[in-house]
């Protein structure tokens, strides 16, 4: 009997060992892909009577036959929901030919699903997605339906600012629908910096390193920042690199066309390796996550943090005031020279070639876009609404001056949506390692531009 | 009634079988042939690159580190746990005051996932608030704090520090086991015989705890050979690849940088690898069976 039991025992033993071996690589529906890519928004508190899409339940009863819009998306947390839920409610209330199901999952679940659902013809009516890199992969494999048509009809060019079209354009086409945009800029803390005797916020270089130097002295680190996952860093380089190099030679890199050991990416390195060896940056930036980043600016012990808007979300859910607890302020000017951008992310809607049902997806596209369902879904998600004509004043005042900022400045997607994923690995293990370590910046350009070597067969 | 065994035998295979064929040998086959294509996972456009990426794996420091830090972690896995467990083992197996209380207590990690050991784990070692540097700061050794999960020095040693503290309840409770079916004449015999408390220890108990010490290290192998859960909640291999293990590299070339060809051709590696090891197992377990006869 033990010697049966022994038997049993070294059998399982040795499957387990099978099975050990033949995991991820062959299951593709292992754990989702960790968040490289725009943290989630944390939408903030609005009050339930802000619902201009709420339609009387009792809409007349219509011989029309019902069809069936499937979405997916990423907005999974229970506001994110909540909006979405409101806004297509609102839609299949006004459109009885059409019945809505939201087929959400969590936000980190999502990037690998979708490809599985796209990948395995199964896919659904329309689906959130980030635009860049991330779409031009889903454009290249030909799963896209080209949105040009619906573009003009709609007349899109009225709605959508024109410095956001190049994120709807793939290989010449329309495929991707702004809903909304985050931009990256610093946050600070403006009590922090009234105690280091800081008043009027600098636009000038020599202004921001002065102001820095101030902050140091009053024992506060300038920056917060929270690199444990890698993609806050990138705003860094992002910033750092257009405002020396310029956004054409930005766009350059991000393509592959030029290289990570240029002295444009040196000077960039540089300038970066300058503030963490003047000690601007709070200690062990790479233990911490952004929140942690965002705390260590609302306790005062760091003036500013560079990051996107969805920050306001989670202050605002700490019950910070906008304006007097937080303040936004552009990345500076480094060569007046060079043209400024802004960077950031933009979330949009995509619609697959072969949807099962195409005139419903259309038509809840253009409902998403409507001023008033902009507005709805931009105060609730703390995000920049994507229509231009959407009422400003659903805008807290620094919002606001976000959302101005955005209408004057180019933009351009941040550094892991720009680049090819393989690529973005590469580089926010290089971004992470200046937070280690920036005496070695020359050594990490030169693996980096391995990675690129590699990634775009140079 | 041979031929009629045969056929319920049949029927009762046929299900477990068809089960494993589609969830186990299917997917094996699809790695080995991906492993020779560039697909990246998605686009239904891809190329046959022959063994490219096995090429690659043997210039690539990537896999190289990814070898070394499964090496490590499986050196310690095979003597921290089992050395630990075997300790916890004879102290507890005595009938002292609490035994069965401190039992529970050392098994009770086995019942958490390693997502949540790793929860945990981040907060012990979090550079602020953590246990482990508020503790250094109390002791005055605050030169020995460091930010734990972020050192590349540090992060690999950390993370499997996490793992073993869940693995010795699992081999405590194998040795236990092992030393309840060894037959206290023995022990009496050897005592008898004049032997002291070690003698009978090095010379009597540890030898006839092979067959349990072989489980405890065939399963710690096995375990560390699969290490992903727990370095993807605390550090998903990181920083710069210091945490880096097979298993965690497989799942970053596969769905991070959507390289699924290469990342079949590391999931081949590995899985040779545990052949290898379940060759010398089974080598093992069939010079102990005679214990049991």
């Amino acid at each position: 009997m033990k010697k049966l039991v022994w038997q049993l025992l070294t059998l399982t033993i040795a499957l387990a060992f099978v099975l050990s071996a033949c995991g991820p690589a062959a299951t593709p529906e292992a754990p989702a892909a960790p968040a490289a890519t725009a943290a989630p928004a944390q939408p903030t508190a609005v009050p339930p009577t802000a619902a201009p899409t709420a339609v009387p339940a009792t809409a007349a009863p219509t011989a029309v036959p019902q069809t069936t819009v499937n979405i997916t998306h990423y907005f999974s947390d229970s506001l994110g929901k909540k909006w979405i839920s409101q806004l297509t409610d609102g839609f299949g209330a006004a459109n009885p030919q059409f019945k809505v199901a939201d087929n959400t999952t969590g936000h980190e679940d999502f990037k690998t699903q979708i490809l599985v659902m796209l990948a395995g013809n199964n896919p659904p009516d329309i689906f959130s997605y980030w635009a860049g890199a991330r779409t031009q992969f889903v454009v290249d494999a030909n799963r896209l339906m080209p949105l040009d048509d619906w573009w003009t009809a709609n007349k899109m060019d009225d709605v959508i600012p024109a410095s956001l079209k190049p994120l709807a354009t793939y290989n010449g086409k329309i495929y991707a629908v702004p809903m909304n945009a985050h931009i990256v800029g610093f946050f600070y803390n403006p009590k922090a910096m009234a105690k280091a005797g800081i008043t009027t916020m600098p636009t000038t270089w020599t202004d921001f390193l002065a102001m820095c130097d101030k902050l140091k002295a009053a024992g506060i680190a300038p920056f917060a920042l929270g690199s444990k996952n890698q993609w806050p860093a990138q705003y860094w380089f992002d910033y750092l690199v257009s405002r020396t190099a310029g956004p054409d030679y930005r766009t350059q890199l991000m393509l592959g066309k030029a290289a990570y050991t240029d002295p444009q990416v040196g000077k960039a390195l540089e300038t970066w390796k300058m503030l963490i060896d003047k000690g601007y940056f709070y200690k062990n930036a790479n233990a911490y996550d952004w929140t942690d980043a965002a705390d260590q600016v609302a306790k005062g012990d760091a003036a500013m943090t560079l990051m996107g808007t969805w920050i306001t979300g989670y202050w605002d859910g700490k019950g910070l005031k906008a304006g007097t607890d937080y303040e936004f302020m552009p990345f500076p000017s480094i060569d007046p020279a060079i043209p400024m951008v802004v960077h950031g992310s933009i979330d949009a809607w995509t619609i697959p070639a072969d949807t099962h049902n195409k005139d419903g997806a259309l038509a809840l596209l253009a409902w998403f876009l409507k001023p008033e369902s902009q507005a709805v879904w931009a105060k609730g998600q703390g995000a920049l609404a994507a229509n231009k004509n959407t009422d400003p004043s659903i805008y807290n005042p620094v919002m606001k001056e976000a959302a101005d900022y955005l209408a004057k400045t180019n933009f351009l997607s941040g550094y892991d949506l720009s680049t090819t994923p393989p690529m973005a690995v590469g580089g926010l293990n290089m971004f992470a390692l200046m937070m280690n370590d920036p005496s070695k910046y020359q050594d990490y350009m030169k693996q980096t531009e391995d990675v690129a070597k590699q990634v775009f067969k140079k | 009634m041979v031929k009629q065994r045969n056929m319920w035998a049949i029927i009762f295979l046929f299900f477990p079988l068809a089960i494993y064929t589609v969830f186990v040998i299917m997917p094996l086959l699809s790695s080995f042939y991906y492993s020779f294509t560039d697909w990246n996972g998605f686009n239904p456009n891809f190329s046959w690159v022959g063994f490219d990426n096995y090429l690659k794996i043997t210039t690539d420091p990537t896999f190289l580190n990814a070898i070394k830090n499964t090496s490590i972690w499986m050196a310690a896995a095979i003597i921290v746990p089992s050395g630990f467990g075997l300790m916890i083992a004879l102290i507890l197996q005595r009938k002292i005051w609490g035994a069965n209380f401190f039992k529970s207590l050392f098994y009770l990690p086995i019942c958490l996932s390693l997502a949540v050991i790793g929860q945990v784990w981040i907060w012990i070692y979090h550079p602020d608030l953590g246990l482990l540097n508020l503790t250094l700061n109390f002791l005055h050794l605050s030169f020995l704090t460091d930010a734990w999960l972020s050192d590349p020095n540090t992060a690999l040693f950390a993370v499997i520090v996490a793992w073993c503290w869940q693995q010795i309840g699992l081999a405590m409770v194998i040795f236990l086991s092992g030393l309840t079916s060894i037959p206290q004449e023995l022990i009496e015999a050897a005592e008898i015989d004049g032997a002291n408390y070690w003698q009978s220890l090095w010379r009597v108990i540890i030898p006839l705890l092979s067959p349990a010490t072989v489980v405890v290290i065939a399963l710690a192998i096995i375990n560390s050979l699969k290490s992903f859960d727990v370095v993807y909640i605390m550090t998903k291999g990181g920083p710069f690849h210091s945490s880096d293990t097979l298993a965690m590299m497989m799942y970053n070339e596969s769905f991070q940088k959507y390289y699924i060809g290469y990342g079949s051709a590391v999931s081949v590696v590995l899985f040779l690898i545990a052949m290898i090891v379940i060759a010398f197992y089974f080598r093992q377990v069939r010079e102990l069976e005679h214990l049991y006869d």
